[in-house]
């Protein structure tokens, strides 16, 4: 009960406690079940063996998962690395002052963000083929191109990393336009008159002010991309494609909890993920504060 | 009432948006608690085939209420996921639910008594229907000696080729005994080419990534990944010849196979081209290329697989589907006779290869003339009895749950191997054998140790064990 001035309040705990019952009963509840079943060998609720830590030491000794983690962070690095720059680059175009139909163009490249990811799949899936694909075609006639390069058999991180540039390219570029658009002008205009050029305004007076939400962005980028499963499930229909070059962290547990039907060593796997998650958000941090701090320097 | 409460939405948002979706979410739930859900009546049946249930329809609508099963079609992920979380989850399921055999698999994992399906291997042997049906058809649903399915089909494999490309280079395929005979024989089929100096069209349908084809020739050269104890045997020699031959028919000098996917536009319309002449044709797949692929009508022909050696195995076996009962759901007396009655029937035989060219596994019904019948679309060949004449013939397969992680290990070794082939420039089988066998010891190993962690299987403190025996 709040004490306040000496006497309890019950308003705010009945305020609260719809969302109390409903984070209790749906998210508190079996996160911390799902430590006790990642200790767990099960095969649905009638099934179940204690088995300690095996989870843990078996995922960890999976090559197979280390593939998993391999694939992940290979997307999640094309991912930051190729598309938030692009983002930036697209939104600083369309921050131009003067330019026309800045509305429609916004609006042009942030479509792709409303296509589910199963069409976004099944699209660069027919895209990608060998032969008849549309890359390998366009490619071909224009420089020659290999058209049996096989996109989808050996070079399927890049693939996705293109799918997934498509549709999330616009997406990110909402935000750094928004971040742009709050840029104070008075600090370009003072800058530009100190004798900075472009790039040295863009440097020490844009990268600062947009710094906060460039590391959000950079978050939810790498938290979406650790969590990458509907694409490479519908590009290879259910499966991690050829030699398991799609296979991702999620993919691999839902591999184990819903095909092998052990849940207890999805929980041991997403409990990894997680553990890995954090470690990645602390080093963002980390680096982003770094960055800033030697900024302010 | 109504007033009060949009009063009420109104004092809390001054919104009209918020007010919209706040009735319409207290309309449709109050629809979702008064309208009423209709019950399902009778015996409920899962199918994850729509060709299955237009087959189906006609030949249960005659007959008595109390038999009549009400079939739900769906699709093959959503009976897969309703299924595994009825058996794990005990949510309910429908009494019969048809399945594949990579979804029966899966209810094979745990211990023998929680496995979802009936145990039927009694009935059947006390009815006489091991004898009636093929033999090899029960393996994919038999786990631990214990059989939990009735058989759909046979399923074995022919080579379906380009009659009219075939004919007018003058070739007899009669001549064909081996796989090293298809390769001589058709060899001049690939000399023209095309501006990039590659051959316009390749002999068979075939990639290293093609896991189902894999394991239709390894099981067709008496490989495979379990052996009939259902222990894991991959790295075998003749697993390791057969993958260095795919190797070397995907990226030898001497390239004969080419790439056309099934099931999508692009490699239908590479086939209809005539890109490859000839592709892996289990007797369902005859039926999925007379839809998809029309147009060659009266071009194709099938012949018996090439044998890896002479006298060797003409066929292999590709998919399946069984009808099995929910071990929870009441009178299961009466369930088994609705399933007998449905997959035994000389109607359903005849249905199933005239809709979907598909041969009934009951031996006693092959007599039917209807397998006689000669087919267009293969160029009046009777095909019913050419894949009859195989059927005893199709290798015995496990349902080691295991099975599908098999596949894939297996499958990455094929591209191992493949990325090996290239980087040597290897020019013969033999090359390539001994980085084979290690590749497969790899595989092997990886499926061993996934099996040794279940601790449901009754191993016998063998680790090689595939939950079997």
């Amino acid at each position: 009960m709040t004490r306040t001035a000496g006497r309890f309040s019950i308003a705010p705990w009945l305020l609260l406690g719809p969302f109390l019952a409903c984070f209790g009963v749906f998210f508190a509840l079996p996160l911390v079940q799902s430590v006790g079943l990642s200790m767990r060998q099960t095969f649905g609720p009638a099934a179940s063996e204690f088995v300690g830590a095996a989870n843990y030491r078996n995922v960890m000794a999976d090559p197979l998962f280390w593939k998993a983690v391999r694939n992940t962070v290979v997307f999640t690095v094309g991912n930051v690395i190729i598309q938030l720059p692009l983002a930036l680059l697209l939104a600083m175009l369309l921050n131009r002052p003067g330019l026309r139909w800045r509305g429609a163009l916004r609006a042009i490249f942030f479509a792709p963000v409303l296509v589910g990811v199963v069409f976004v799949a099944m699209i660069f899936g027919v895209i990608f083929e060998k032969r008849t694909g549309l890359v390998n075609q366009a490619l071909h006639s224009m420089i020659g191109w290999d058209l049996d390069f096989p996109w989808l058999q050996r070079y399927v991180m890049p693939a996705m990393i293109i799918a997934s540039l498509w549709q999330y390219l616009g997406f990110n570029m909402v935000y750094f336009l928004g971040a742009l658009q709050n840029v104070r002008k008075e600090l370009i205009e003072a800058s530009t008159l100190d004798g900075a050029g472009p790039w040295q305004r863009f440097r020490h007076v844009v990268v600062p002010q947009i710094r906060p939400v460039a590391s959000f962005v950079v978050l939810l980028s790498i938290v979406g991309s650790f969590q990458l499963f509907e694409l490479p499930y519908v590009l290879f229909n259910g499966t991690a494609g050829p030699d398991n070059r799609g296979l991702t962290i999620v993919m691999y547990l839902y591999q184990m909890g819903f095909d092998q039907g052990d849940l207890g060593y999805a929980s041991a796997v997403g409990w990894l993920l997680a553990a890995l998650l954090i470690v990645f958000a602390l080093l963002q941090r980390r680096l982003a504060g770094e960055a800033g701090r030697g900024a302010r320097a | 009432m109504i007033d009060a409460l949009i009063d009420m939405i109104r004092r809390m948002s001054a919104s009209r948006g918020v007010m919209v979706i706040a009735l319409l979410g207290i309309a449709s739930s109050i629809a979702v608690a008064v309208l009423p859900a209709r019950p399902p009546s009778g015996v409920q049946m899962w199918t994850f085939a729509r060709l299955h249930k237009q087959m189906y329809d006609p030949i249960i609508a005659d007959w008595p209420a109390e038999l009549r099963p009400e079939i739900t079609l769906m699709s093959f992920p959503a009976l897969e996921r309703r299924m595994l979380q009825g058996f794990l989850a005990r949510t309910p399921t429908a009494e019969l639910i048809e399945c594949e055999r990579r979804s029966a698999a899966r209810a094979f994992v745990g211990p023998l008594e929680s496995v979802g399906f009936t145990d039927l291997t009694d009935r059947l042997r006390s009815e006489g229907l091991l004898d009636q049906i093929n033999g090899p058809s029960f393996g994919p649903w038999s786990s631990r000696g214990r059989i939990f399915g009735l058989p759909h089909d046979v399923h074995p494999v022919m080579l379906g080729y380009r009659a009219d490309l075939v004919e007018a280079a003058g070739i007899d395929v009669s001549t064909i005994e081996t796989w090293d005979d298809f390769v001589r024989v058709m060899g001049p089929l690939m000399s023209e080419r095309g501006p990039d100096g590659k051959p316009v069209r390749y002999l068979l349908n075939l990639w290293e990534d093609k896991e189902d084809l894999i394991e239709v020739l390894l099981l067709q050269a008496g490989g495979g990944y379990f052996d009939e104890q259902e222990r894991v045997r991959i790295a075998t020699p003749v697993n390791a010849r057969v993958i260095s031959t795919i190797v070397m028919w995907c990226r030898g000098p001497g390239r004969i196979a080419a790439d056309a996917a099934d099931f999508s536009a692009s490699g239908n319309q590479l086939k209809a081209e005539g890109y490859v002449v000839a592709a892996f044709m289990p007797d369902w797949m005859c039926n999925v290329w007379k839809n998809e692929i029309p147009q060659l009508s009266g071009k194709m022909k099938l012949m018996p697989l090439p044998a890896w050696t002479r006298g060797g195995r003409r066929t292999s076996v590709w998919g399946g589907t069984m009808l099995g009962i929910s071990r929870t759901a009441p009178d299961q007396e009466r369930l088994w006779r609705i399933a007998s009655k449905l997959y035994l029937s000389p109607e359903l035989a005849r249905s199933l290869y005239t809709t979907g060219d598909i041969i009934t596994p009951v031996r006693t019904l092959w007599n039917d003339p209807i397998f006689d019948e000669p087919d267009p679309y293969f160029s009046g060949q009777r095909k019913g009895r050419d894949y009859i004449a195989l059927a005893p013939d199709v290798p015995n397969r496990t349902s080691s749950p295991y099975n599908v992680m098999a596949k894939l290990r297996v499958q990455t070794a094929v591209i191992a191997l493949s990325t090996h082939a290239m980087r040597i420039g290897a020019t013969s089988v033999e090359q390539l054998e001994p980085r084979a066998m290690e590749l497969l010891k790899v595989a092997e190993n990886q499926v061993r140790a996934q099996i040794k962690r279940n601790v449901f299987l009754d191993s016998g403190g063998d680790a090689t064990d595939g939950g079997g025996s």
